[in-house]
């Protein structure tokens, strides 16, 4: 078994990058002085897999929301589902389905390896029927609905579905009542045995543990599989956006609007200098600290919610901002009169060097939480980075390299607005 | 942990520890819940973002970008019938900082700064600062409505305690924060810092003594007459109020309120928050088994026991349609916990979730600070420890009585008009 010390200096951490001959990635960052651990078994497969590779090569269409109905589906079992193990436990157990990854996690500050081996059994062995599927849909139905009302969900989805004509990501992450009914026991057990494999996984855990504890129960509940990474296939996008304005109404006091740029790029993923070059430019033209953050604010354009995101995965990379406003329209022509100003102009130096003063800041911070930990060592492995790759990159990243993304991105001509109104 | 006293009715709370990336400070001033409440909540958002030193907000924010990002949050938050006016800031810990930087202390001083030296035109607020955080406050209380679950609990909690102080909104009403003047809300920034209980809480490897002694001095120039803040615990009404409103919705949302007996905050709250969890706590609990998973009923369907006010809070996201089936399956729940008809496991689930979860408060400063600032108003102070110890030695017999004295007050329930338009795509 291959064990891999990642350390950071700076930072006076590291963690074990471990192979596990089941195929597994095991990553373990054993923490002093914490009472609490964090674990996450995590699967490369989220909303956007609306594919599946079949033996021969071809690719078959899944439902929508097929990803997060399997996740909540997993829990159940023949005898106590997870929830009922967990509960004789006292650890707090949960998943969530995001975009392109679906994670089953616990935390927990006693029983640490009980609780360890029950959701790495709990995930390797389904159980479904036709009947419990039929119950769920209820519960999910209901939480779609839920979704439906809340505007910054729909804002955003409804952003993304102007934006792409084909990509999934456009499509709402539990799926639709319509979509969901489509689902049935078989279907769950093809995907399950596609994207569930040990080697398209991993499992992340940060906190009060060691290594041997991990590695003794993983040694003994993980049953190695057939199976390779799954494979996602690029699916082809035009340039333009689908349609550059939408309004939908629904019950709010003030307007919400999100402003999306739509990005082209040659390779499908973004890596961690671009993404950060990106952070760093979007904080230097529309900051809390900005010229036009202060204009937006002192015209009563905008509230506190106003924010900005590098929204990326597989496939798709976007620029959006989002917040509240009386007057949508407007602050949409501010920021893009602001991106011209930045494009004419360049950047100030002394301005970049305080933007990465505050990133570098900001990045420290987020190294507290158990949770967090364990969830940035998952999320950087499926990018094919490891959690302390930004530390190194933000350091390389130059002002020349902020005028270079801007010269590719943020092009107003591939931008949409999509905004939410009262009824 | 250290406690100190600063001042009268000024408590410093420091907990001095290396184990995080950071420093993490809050200070919370309570003062009783009343129809004054507006020109009080307006004031962390004026005191937050400028100070006399840095009079606009880019320039402080450029100032905390310069600290390395450090950030800081204001916010108002009612506990009991206090309402209370929160600030946390979070900087990175000092042996972070690149060239010998001292982060923590001068983030400290800033925060002093904003509240004990705020921007002023002589002896009152200026003018077109107030009309602007009149602005947001309004914006704030009106988009209180968006999230349609936090909406139905607070128009539920409008109705149940319309005639307690506690149905008054933390944040004020619309129209008293239209009728604020720069005057109205300089008094109460004056009376804050003389009257109301205060409490910082700081955690962190930073030096307590430099700390202690800046809020020493920074106080030492008040006259403090802090004031006293109780809460009226009342019973159940013998007959439950129904209210029912309608709104361009696609999902209803279900809240029932109880009251639980409690004649105070230390009336027995240990055994009913364990009863309250076993009804509808965890994934164990009554609610989450039986009306979600069961039932199918919802995705969600939980209680919430607020030990300062002595009351339950159920909320649940359904189909209009079963309003009636989900309402009395909850109050059927609630009776099987005071029959004790749970099982031995759920009752020691109960036990060990809510350890399990108390104990990982001390892994995160955000978690320590919170859990220490709820207590502000209280003598002394109970670590997690302390409290786990209680949980540990209720019996089962002692929750049994507890959820006996729970009792249905109001029920308010939120359904569509009929008017959700379906998306088109």
């Amino acid at each position: 078994m291959k064990i891999n010390e990642i350390k950071n200096e700076l930072l006076g951490e590291m963690y074990y990058d471990i192979d596990h001959p089941s195929g597994l990635k095991i990553l373990i960052m054993p923490k002093v002085g914490y009472a609490s651990t964090y674990a996450i078994f995590a699967t490369k497969y989220g909303s956007i897999d609306t594919m599946i590779e079949m033996k021969d090569g071809t690719f078959s269409q899944i439902p929508e929301g097929t990803a997060h109905f399997l996740e909540h589906k997993l829990f159940e079992s023949e005898d106590l589902d997870a929830f009922e193990r967990f509960a004789k436990t006292g650890a707090s157990a949960n998943a969530y389905t995001s975009f392109d990854r679906t994670g089953y996690l616990f935390s927990c500050s006693a029983n640490f390896k009980k609780n360890l081996e029950i959701l790495l059994d709990f995930v390797q062995n389904p159980y479904f029927t036709q009947a419990t599927v039929e119950k769920e849909q209820g519960i999910i139905g209901q939480e779609i609905d839920m979704y439906k009302d809340i505007p910054d969900w729909e804002v955003m989805f409804n952003c993304l579905r102007n934006m792409y004509h084909n990509l999934p990501v456009r499509i709402d992450i539990a799926g639709t009542q319509e979509s969901i009914a489509q689902i049935t026991a078989d279907m769950l057990y093809g995907c399950y045995n596609n994207f569930y494999n040990l080697n398209n996984m991993v499992l992340a855990v940060a906190g009060n543990t060691t290594v041997d504890e991990v590695l003794e129960v993983a040694d003994a509940v993980l049953k190695p599989v057939e199976g390779k990474m799954a494979q996602r296939k690029i699916i082809d996008e035009p340039r333009e956006v689908r349609a550059d304005y939408c309004e939908k109404k629904l019950s709010v006091a003030t307007p919400q609007f999100m402003l999306g740029f739509k990005e082209e790029w040659d390779t499908p993923e973004r890596t961690a200098k671009e993404e950060i070059t990106m952070e760093i430019l979007l904080d230097m033209i529309s900051g809390p600290s900005t010229d036009l953050y202060r204009r937006l604010f002192d015209a009563n354009l905008i509230n506190n919610s106003f924010g900005f995101e590098y929204f990326t995965g597989f496939g798709y990379s976007c620029v959006l901002f989002a917040g509240e406003s009386n007057d949508p329209k407007a602050v949409a022509e501010e920021i893009k009169k602001e991106i011209k100003h930045f494009r004419e102009n360049g950047f100030d130096e002394k301005v970049f060097e305080r933007t990465k003063k505050k990133l570098y800041g900001r990045m420290i911070m987020g190294m507290n939480d158990v949770d967090s930990l364990a969830n940035n060592m998952a999320v950087s492995y499926f990018a094919g980075e490891d959690v302390f790759t930004d530390f190194e990159t933000y350091k390389t990243v130059t002002v020349e390299d902020i005028k270079a993304m801007l010269d590719k991105t943020l092009d107003e001509n591939y931008s949409t607005l999509s905004v939410i109104l009262p009824n | 942990m250290h406690f100190e006293n600063i001042a009268d009715g000024v408590r410093l709370c420091a907990q001095s520890t290396d184990k995080f990336k950071t420093c993490r400070i809050n200070v919370s001033m309570a003062m009783p819940l009343d129809t004054n409440a507006s020109a009080r909540a307006i004031l962390p958002f004026i005191l937050q973002r400028r100070c006399a030193k840095y009079p606009d907000f880019t320039t402080l924010n450029r100032v905390l970008d310069e600290l390395y990002g450090a950030s800081v949050s204001a916010g108002v938050i009612r506990r009991g019938e206090a309402q209370i006016l929160s600030f946390n800031l979070t900087a990175i810990d000092d042996r972070f900082a690149l060239d010998g930087d001292t982060v923590a202390l001068e983030c400290v001083q800033l925060l002093c700064d904003m509240i004990f030296d705020p921007l002023t035109d002589g002896d009152s607020f200026p003018a077109d600062i107030v009309e602007q955080e009149k602005r947001l406050l309004i914006e704030a209380i009106e988009n209180e409505m968006n999230d349609k679950r936090r909406y139905a609990l607070m128009r539920c909690e409008e109705i149940m305690f319309d005639e307690e102080a506690y149905g008054i909104n933390r944040l004020g009403t619309v129209a008293d924060v239209k009728d604020l003047t720069p005057d109205d809300i300089y008094y109460a920034w004056k009376e804050e810092l003389r009257e109301a209980q205060i409490q910082i809480t700081m955690v962190g490897s930073m030096d307590v003594e430099p700390v202690a002694n800046m809020l020493k001095e920074r106080f030492s120039s008040i006259k403090r007459q802090p004031t006293e803040i109780t809460t009226k615990f009342i019973s159940a009404i013998p007959k439950p109020d129904y209210v029912c409103e309608e709104m361009p919705i696609k999902q209803g949302k279900l809240v029932m309120g109880f009251r639980t007996g409690m004649r105070n905050e230390d009336d027995n709250p240990v055994p009913m928050r364990i009863a309250v969890d076993i009804f509808g706590g965890g994934t164990y609990s009554k609610l989450f088994s039986v009306v979600r998973e069961k039932m199918s009923l919802c995705y969600y369907c939980s209680a919430a026991f607020f030990s300062s006010k002595g009351v339950v809070m159920v909320q649940s996201g359904i189909e209009d349609v079963n309003e009636e089936k989900a309402k009395s399956e909850i109050v059927n729940q609630l009776s099987l916990v005071a029959d004790g008809q749970f099982t031995d496991d759920d009752f020691s689930s109960s036990i060990k979730s809510l350890t399990d979860s108390i104990i990982s408060n001390n892994d995160t400063p955000e978690s320590i600070c919170a859990w220490y600032a709820t207590q502000l108003l209280r003598d002394t102070l109970k670590t997690p420890e302390a409290y786990v110890e209680e949980i540990k030695n209720v019996d089962k017999q002692q929750v049994i009585s507890a959820a006996k004295t729970i009792k249905l007050d109001t029920v308010f329930m939120l359904k569509s008009n009929g008017e959700v338009a379906d998306d088109e795509d």
